[in-house]
């Protein structure tokens, strides 16, 4: 044992080994990453959070694992202890929460020289923090897609029939990945859905823009989150990261096509 | 007129900017700062279509104002700058241009070889094409701001001599 760990224990101060401190940031840094973090910014916080402590990060971020290396430097060039670590990133809906809290408690580990189990104890609580009502989730979002509806100048009936479309595909997203469904089948239903809904618009000549209701009704599905994050991505030079992200993106889009397509098909509408 | 119309898209873009973001579960402070960014982002969009500017360029310029006005805020709010401009990004992303381009690549499939083919290829292109590069537009805008005037660029640096001690990290 080095002489200067021998000294700490005899003062009754506890050690802090690189092994605890991987755990915490290896988990710290895939729910961020979960939670739609740029890759840049997971990579600054976890060197901030070992910093506070005193030790190095080295950071490799793949689309579905990252490998972290904690090293406590010792002087000389020869670390006195390095750690590896391998954990898959539980991929999860974008959460701005979420990404916000964790900076935030980021910066108080770094600025109030938070203990390790104060942290871990704060990181549990904004874990903790519960989604938004579903039953709100649904109308907000519905009001978004009428409004943006209104932007493709979309007449007051096609909105309302969007705000119905979207009611009936949000609702329909919620319940099928709540049962676990492929998040590909689930957005391919919901665009089939929604695009189904609205397209009674162009059957019984509703309003003046019918063909604006179907093309915007599967717009509240489009991951605009992932898509945004991927270009930021590729920009920092995470170009491995941004590439899959934008890759995940656009299948989901193919998805929403997709759905949208079978509805044409199915009620003769030839162009959008 | 042209005001009428300017406000209207200024207020339907900031009610699809607060709904499109409660999917990610913003808190409320983001929520209502991303819908006026929004708002003033796509208004300033819209203008600019209006004076036949590229839609692609708008974009930019739009993600530019979004990004800068970002700044302040999120130093007031102790938050990171990306949360209040995402979501306010949102209602720009060209998810209408993205699926019809793929549209269109269905389309070709069945169309080959006759002269409607050459229409949907013409489509696919362009479809394609305006939704790469809004999107380029939107994550450039977004971030040059923010390279810029970063704690440690030095722009940033220079800006936070000359505005004191203003210096709270991002």
């Amino acid at each position: 044992m080095p002489q200067a760990v021998v000294a700490e224990h005899a003062a009754g101060l506890p050690v802090l080994t690189a092994k605890e401190l991987i755990e915490f940031i290896q988990l710290f840094s895939s729910t961020l990453l979960g939670a739609g973090g740029q890759t840049t910014r997971v990579d600054r916080t976890a060197c901030r959070i070992a910093r506070a402590y005193d030790f190095e990060v080295e950071l490799a971020i793949f689309p579905k694992h990252l490998m972290l290396s904690v090293i406590k430097p010792a002087a000389g060039g020869i670390p006195a202890e390095r750690r590896t670590a391998v954990s898959s990133i539980v991929s999860g809906a974008p959460n701005f929460q979420r990404v916000a809290a964790l900076n935030a408690l980021s910066w108080a580990i770094a600025d109030e020289k938070l203990s390790l189990e104060e942290a871990r104890q704060r990181f549990n609580a904004i874990c903790a923090v519960p989604t938004l009502n579903p039953v709100l989730l649904r109308f907000l979002v519905s009001c978004a897609n009428a409004a943006f509806c209104g932007l493709f100048n979309g007449d007051i009936t096609a909105m309302g029939l969007v705000f119905c479309a979207t009611l009936l595909g949000f609702y329909l997203r919620q319940k099928l990945l709540h049962w676990g469904l492929d998040i590909k089948v689930t957005f391919f239903l919901c665009a089939f859905a929604a695009s189904l809904l609205a397209s009674l618009g162009i059957i019984l000549h509703l309003g003046a823009t019918p063909q604006t209701a179907m093309a915007a009704s599967v717009l509240f599905l489009i991951p605009g989150i992932p898509l945004i994050n991927a270009m930021l991505d590729i920009l920092d030079g995470h170009v491995l990261m941004g590439v899959s992200r934008l890759i995940q993106a656009s299948t989901l889009i193919i998805c929403i096509a997709l759905g949208l397509a079978t509805t044409m098909l199915l009620m003769g509408v030839d162009s959008l | 007129m042209i005001i009428l119309e300017c406000l209207t898209d200024a207020g339907l873009a900031a009610v699809a900017a607060v709904g499109f973001a409660a999917i990610s579960r913003p808190t409320k402070r983001i929520a209502v700062m991303a819908g006026l960014l929004a708002a003033f982002g796509h208004m300033s969009r819209f203008l600019l279509l209006q004076a036949h500017v590229g839609i692609a360029s708008a974009s930019l310029w739009a993600g530019l104002i979004i990004s800068f006005c970002s700044m302040p805020i999120a130093r007031k709010c102790h938050t990171p700058a990306e949360m209040f401009v995402f979501p306010a990004l949102l209602p720009m992303i060209p998810g209408m241009f993205a699926y019809k381009a793929i549209l269109a690549t269905l389309q070709f499939l069945n169309t080959a070889g006759t002269p409607e083919g050459q229409k949907v290829l013409a489509s696919f292109v362009y479809n394609g094409l305006t939704a790469f590069f809004i999107m380029c537009a939107l994550a450039i805008g977004a971030i040059l701001p923010l390279l810029l005037f970063h704690r440690e660029a030095p722009l940033g640096r220079a800006l936070q001599r000359f505005g004191g001690s203003n210096n709270t990290p991002l």
